[in-house]
């Protein structure tokens, strides 16, 4: 029994990761259709910013992570401006594209850190409370309370602002919305803004946790893509719901079956998700085919 | 390599045949941009094409530098032609064909290093194997459309890096397959690079006939029905899946021989060379976009230009700023995107349409 209870909290504290770093590509793919690749650089490059800063200006990740996920938002502006918006219309180019970023971006990091791993660890990352027999890493409930209350904001934020609204507006039509005054291009940079930031932030959290290499994006990347299939496009809840899924299933699946088979086993349940019900657990049936039907 | 050759002479005969109707229909225009090419031409064309990718090897025969490189060229070649079926004609961008090429190279590296089989007869059995794969998986995912089926392809090549990595009583898991080095035409090792450079230009040429059969060839069309509209096909009375399956079963195939191919001139596999997303599932995608999706002689031209390009970044940058040369084609690969859509192909058939209606406008 308590193995159980260990391993089930081990796994939603792993699926508090998977959904802190999905909730970024849960609004850049999920909300505006957009195909991004290179979402795990973003959290790549959130977790250098925060290193960089530890190790030079001595600030705890937790703090830098205030200027370090603008930076990475600020980043994607430039990537939705100069590379996503060109090809609007055409997820396969994006899919291209974002792959050809992933590769840039991910080898300009080995090139600058000679491919050196870094990791903060110290007091942040070994720091653990322990309730009754379970011992519960800080930094890994911190990302947990973190995925959840901004999940709770980017709910409200989608549902309850204008900017929100016009978010989805956007996704569900670009010309109705563009005839109803808003701005389709403004509205998708600051989606793709606000997802990278996302990412950056969560880059910043994971670093306590994570020893940082250059790909390190790719042990998120698909995993993200998977928890926002997963849960259902367009829903908020549907990603973090996903995020835990995946997180469970691949703690059960390494502790009982192989941690070796840990990986196979969730990618398994999500290409079966993805064919049997490719609009998520949580997201509207037909759901996968809005913005992407003026594209088709 | 007599049997290799009959193949291709089939093709050759073969595709003349069926194209004479067609070009008796428009035996006056020879434009290139209008209308459909004869069968002649077609021929003529492929063989042009053939002669001029040969030439590199006939010039630098004796460099055993180069002819490594005019070997890999080669291969990637026939491999960017054989994803080209599904991924260009097809329109269905799969980046999971690293499963085939490394069912490929496992087959025949097992059943050559366990049983002794010459990795001539694997090729068959590896090659159904792979298609049979390739239809098993694409069955339930060629419901999706565009960008899930894409992210579909790559969960079914982190799933197969998985299992090579875990079952290595079959794959050697992580240590790999040494293959060990006896010369001899049966086992498809050869003392010389140029014989093996000849070994990949066979495999190129063969899978660039079928493609070039193939695009005239009514599946062909109903590939090109399929990609262009898929609901337009379907209304139409094509059978949009069993099109898609067959496009996919037969690239997978290709695909599955480039791989045993490719693990007898290397004579070592393991999990990261057959699966590294940019390196192999991801690169067939990416030379055939170079060259031009959908085209007949793009994927062989992105693979002409990008791994010798590929091969001088390594040698001049690696060495320096680890990983810089893969930074440099990933640029290339966006700026691909963002502005030759079409290819090198695509772009010099601009060029020709451009400079014809300027001369056009000028008369």
């Amino acid at each position: 029994m308590d193995q159980i209870l260990n391993v089930l909290v081990f796994g939603l504290l792993l699926g508090g990761i998977y959904g802190l770093v999905s909730i970024g590509l849960n609004l850049i793919f999920g909300v505006v259709r957009i195909v991004n690749f290179a979402q795990g650089e973003l959290v790549m490059f959130g977790m250098y910013g925060s290193y960089y800063a530890y190790a030079y200006l001595g600030l705890n990740p937790y703090l830098s992570v205030f200027f370090v996920a603008p930076l990475v938002g600020l980043l994607g502006v430039a990537i939705q401006r100069l590379v996503i918006q060109p090809l609007h219309n055409e997820s396969n180019m994006q899919i291209f594209a974002t792959f050809g970023l992933l590769m840039m971006f991910q080898n300009i990091m080995l090139a600058v850190s000679h491919g050196e791993a870094f990791s903060i660890g110290g007091q942040v990352g070994s720091a653990v409370l322990a309730v009754a027999d379970l011992k519960i890493s800080v930094a890994r409930l911190v990302t947990f309370v973190a995925a959840t209350l901004i999940t709770i904001g980017l709910h409200l934020f989608l549902s309850r602002t204008l900017t929100g609204k016009s978010i989805r507006a956007v996704t569900q039509d670009k010309r109705a919305a563009r005839v109803m005054g808003i701005n389709v291009e403004r509205t998708f940079l600051l989606t793709f803004g606000i997802g990278a930031a996302l990412a950056g932030l969560a880059g910043a959290l994971l670093t306590p946790i994570y020893s940082i290499t250059p790909g390190v994006g790719g042990n998120f990347i698909l995993a993200a893509f998977a928890v926002v299939v997963l849960g259902g496009l367009g829903s908020v809840w549907g990603a973090y719901i996903g995020g835990l899924i995946v997180g469970v299933v691949e703690a059960f699946a390494g502790y009982y079956i192989d941690p070796a088979l840990k990986n196979a086993v969730w990618f398994v349940i999500f290409l079966i998700v993805l064919v049997v019900r490719p609009a998520g657990l949580l997201g509207q049936v037909g759901a996968e085919e809005v913005g992407f039907r003026e594209q088709n | 390599m007599p049997k290799k050759w009959d193949s291709v002479n089939k093709i050759e005969t073969a595709s003349p045949v069926g194209a004479n109707l067609q070009g008796q229909t428009q035996a006056a225009d020879s434009g290139i941009e209008s209308g459909i090419e004869s069968g002649q031409e077609a021929l003529l064309k492929y063989l042009a094409t053939m002669a001029l990718a040969f030439l590199p090897f006939v010039l630098l025969m004796q460099d055993a530098h180069w002819l490594n490189i005019i070997a890999f060229t080669y291969l990637m070649g026939g491999l960017a032609a054989a994803w080209n079926i599904i991924g260009g004609f097809g329109g269905q961008f799969s980046l999971g064909h690293g499963v085939f090429f490394g069912i490929g190279a496992y087959v025949c590296a097992r059943l050559y290093v366990a049983f002794d089989w010459s990795p001539w007869l694997t090729l068959i059995p590896a090659a159904i194997f792979a298609a049979l794969v390739a239809v098993l998986i694409s069955w339930p995912t060629f419901r999706l459309r565009g960008p899930f089926f894409a992210i579909a392809t790559l969960a079914f090549n982190e799933v197969a890096f998985v299992i090579a990595n875990h079952f290595d009583s079959v794959t050697g898991g992580p240590r790999g397959i040494m293959i060990p080095f006896k010369a001899g035409f049966s086992n498809m090792i050869f003392r010389d690079r140029w014989q093996y450079a000849l070994l990949m230009f066979v495999f190129a040429a063969i899978v660039i006939g079928i493609t070039v059969v193939l695009r005239r060839s009514r599946l062909g069309y109903y590939l090109l029905a399929v990609r262009e509209d898929e609901d337009a096909a379907r209304a139409s009375g094509i059978n949009v899946l069993a099109v898609k399956l067959k496009g996919m079963a037969l690239s997978a195939a290709l695909t599955s021989v480039g791989g045993t191919l490719f693990a007898m001139y290397l004579r070592f596999i393991d999990p990261p060379t057959l699966f590294t997303l940019p390196e192999v599932g991801v690169k067939f995608a990416l030379l055939a976009l170079i060259g031009g999706i959908g085209t007949i002689a793009g994927p062989l031209l992105g693979a002409a230009l990008i791994i010798p390009f590929e091969n001088f970044l390594r040698a001049e940058l690696a060495s320096a700023l680890p990983g810089l040369n893969l930074a440099i084609l990933g640029l290339l690969m966006v700026l691909a995107a963002l502005f030759m859509k079409r290819g090198v192909v695509g772009a010099w058939s601009d060029l020709l349409a451009w400079y014809r209606r300027k001369r056009e406008a000028r008369k």
